[in-house]
């Protein structure tokens, strides 16, 4: 469902991600890792179409995303890093967006937004306006765009980071039941706990190129001693003044 | 006193890096058609209301240095109430503006007017902005729905619209004239300049079409599955249901003549230029020549339909069309 060849972009002199190759199959839940600044959400971008590749090409539901942008946005439902709300329009009101936007009947959507509203716990805050809403809450609107059209493919950058751990625990569940029905979810995390209980596809990032990528069974050893070794190891230095006396 | 100095000289970092993007203010359609009818009509005011209304537009701009911290770190920050008040006395003088007034006030004897002046320089750049909002900024939750899948991008621009000042600047023009044209004391001859004046208070909004909606906003506009002739459509139509309900007492024609032309003028720099704006200030245009070029095919479009028919409504609406168009494929094409 997705598949990069020697994808690439480059900001003048910097290469944020280079020549990535990638395959993930339907119903795959495929985490993308690595450290701060890796190109995750640069490949998430490219992806989605927001950002145009400096070379090679990546087909998402058999769409070249580089020249067919609007098909591929039709198929796939995504959480962008910056979530991508409206602060005039209210929780609610995203949803109806969504549903009107994807071209979905009105009753099935409204079917559906009352019950994304109900599992994601948005019902109280349904009239909210977005900038009067906490982050958790336009995280969880975000992730409720995402999922309503009922996408082949779903682009998620950190959907688990600052949620509440019920939510997080709905948010996990809602994903696995969406691939075991065919729905092939692409993420990016920082939680590699979560990332070990969800993924079925690993792939590690570090400094635009990719080092690591293979099933998530065949994971040679715990995934945060793989991500250590490949992606980033913890400096370990002790702070001296910390246990002197306060100043 | 050691920490004041340090934020003091934090702030006055930033104040220069800001100053780029300060300098590059460019007024607004109403302040460049006020310039330069004064212009000609008393070159000698001309430069004194220059300096006012600069300082007026300006002053919203750069704020008070001080709101370049988050409230939240400058109230954890450990600071004796007496450095606090010494950080609020002396951050102001961080702005290149606060210089400026204080020139003014040396140069210009201080009169009754200009201490009103200042006063109202100081609310609008200083006490405004530190009032809380979050109730107000959506007093609009009631925006009547439209039909097709645009719907709720029109009520969102609607709101964006009713949330600056622009609007509320014609209706300041729009409730007297309808007052008086319902008491039967306002001159037919009256409409049509009225039409332009409430033009100029809100056509800015049509150079800088996406600058209340933020990152995530501009971010979602990609990632929704439109042809980008349909977002700027949307636009289009929020703008124009806004022309209608302010024109509507004077000349509705001419008022909407005059949209279709600043928004067939103005999607290039809404989508070239794209420029941040603030809620609950006028909209700030991109440069006085974008100005200028919308409103000398603005007024001439309002006359037109105004003394000619409406038929001329039909150009208009063919070059706003094309318009929304070619600059809905620019949108497309252009990297987030």
């Amino acid at each position: 469902m997705i598949s990069c060849r020697d994808l690439t972009r480059r900001f003048g002199d910097f290469t944020a991600v280079d020549r990535l190759t990638l395959e993930v199959g339907k119903g795959a839940i495929c985490s993308f890792l690595g450290p701060n600044g890796a190109g995750k959400s640069t490949t998430v971008k490219m992806l989605t179409g927001l950002l145009t590749p400096s070379s090679g090409e990546a087909i998402v539901c058999s769409h070249n995303v580089a020249t067919e942008t609007v098909a591929v946005k039709r198929k796939i439902g995504v959480l962008p890093e910056n979530l991508g709300l409206f602060d005039d329009l209210t929780v609610e009101e995203h949803l109806l967006l969504t549903g009107q936007v994807y071209g979905l009947p009105a009753g099935a959507a409204r079917a559906r937004i009352e019950q994304l509203l109900q599992v994601l716990n948005l019902m109280e805050g349904r009239d909210r306006f977005a900038s009067a809403c906490s982050h958790g809450m336009r995280k969880k609107t975000a992730f409720a765009m995402a999922l309503l059209p009922n996408p082949e493919v779903l682009i998620l950058d950190e959907p688990f980071e600052a949620i509440d751990p019920v939510t997080s625990r709905i948010m996990h569940e809602l994903l696995v039941t969406a691939a075991a029905r065919g729905i092939t979810v692409f993420l990016t995390s920082h939680i590699l706990s979560m990332v070990e209980r969800i993924a079925t596809q690993i792939v590690i990032i570090r400094a635009g190129r990719m080092v690591w990528n293979s099933f998530a069974p065949d994971l040679p050893r715990s995934l945060e001693e793989l991500y250590f070794e490949l992606a980033e190891s913890p400096v370990t230095q002790e702070l001296e003044w910390l246990r002197s006396e306060p100043s | 006193m050691a920490p004041v100095r340090a934020i003091l000289g934090a702030l006055w970092t930033a104040t220069r890096r800001s100053r780029k993007s300060l300098l590059a203010f460019s007024g607004n359609n109403l302040s460049h058609a006020g310039f330069t009818l004064l212009f000609f009509h008393d070159p000698g005011a001309f430069i004194l209301v220059l300096v006012i209304i600069g300082l007026v537009v300006f002053l919203p701009m750069s704020g008070d240095p001080l709101r370049q911290v988050p409230p939240e770190r400058l109230a954890i920050w450990p600071l004796a109430s007496s450095e606090r008040r010494l950080l609020r006395i002396l951050s102001p003088w961080l702005s290149p503006v606060i210089w400026m007034l204080a020139a003014l006030a040396v140069w210009k004897k201080l009169t009754l007017g200009l201490w009103a002046v200042l006063a109202g320089l100081f609310a609008v750049g200083f006490v405004i902005p530190s009032i809380p909002v979050g109730a107000c900024i959506h007093a609009w939750r009631r925006v009547p729905q439209f039909p097709g899948q645009l719907d709720q991008l029109i009520r969102k621009n609607v709101r964006e619209i009713l949330s600056t000042l622009d609007f509320y600047g014609g209706l300041v023009v729009v409730v007297p004239a309808l007052i008086f044209r319902a008491k039967g004391l306002l001159p037919a001859q009256a409409y049509f300049p009225l039409t332009i004046v409430v033009m100029l208070t809100i056509s800015t909004y049509a150079q800088c079409l996406f600058g209340l909606d933020g990152e995530g906003g501009l971010t979602r506009y990609r990632l929704l599955p439109l042809p980008g002739w349909q977002i700027l459509a949307a636009k289009d139509a929020a703008f124009l249901l806004i022309t209608l309900a302010l024109t509507l007492p004077l000349s509705p024609i001419g008022g909407l003549a005059a949209a279709l032309a600043a928004l067939a003028v103005g999607h290039r720099a809404s989508i070239t230029e794209q420029r941040a704006q603030v809620r609950w200030r006028f909209h700030s245009g991109v440069t006085l020549g974008d100005s200028l070029l919308q409103i000398v095919p603005m007024i001439m479009a309002a006359a037109g339909a105004e003394y000619a028919g409406p038929l001329l409504l039909a150009p208009c609406l063919a070059a706003c069309a094309w318009s929304t168009w070619w600059f809905g494929r620019v949108l497309e094409r252009k990297p987030a």
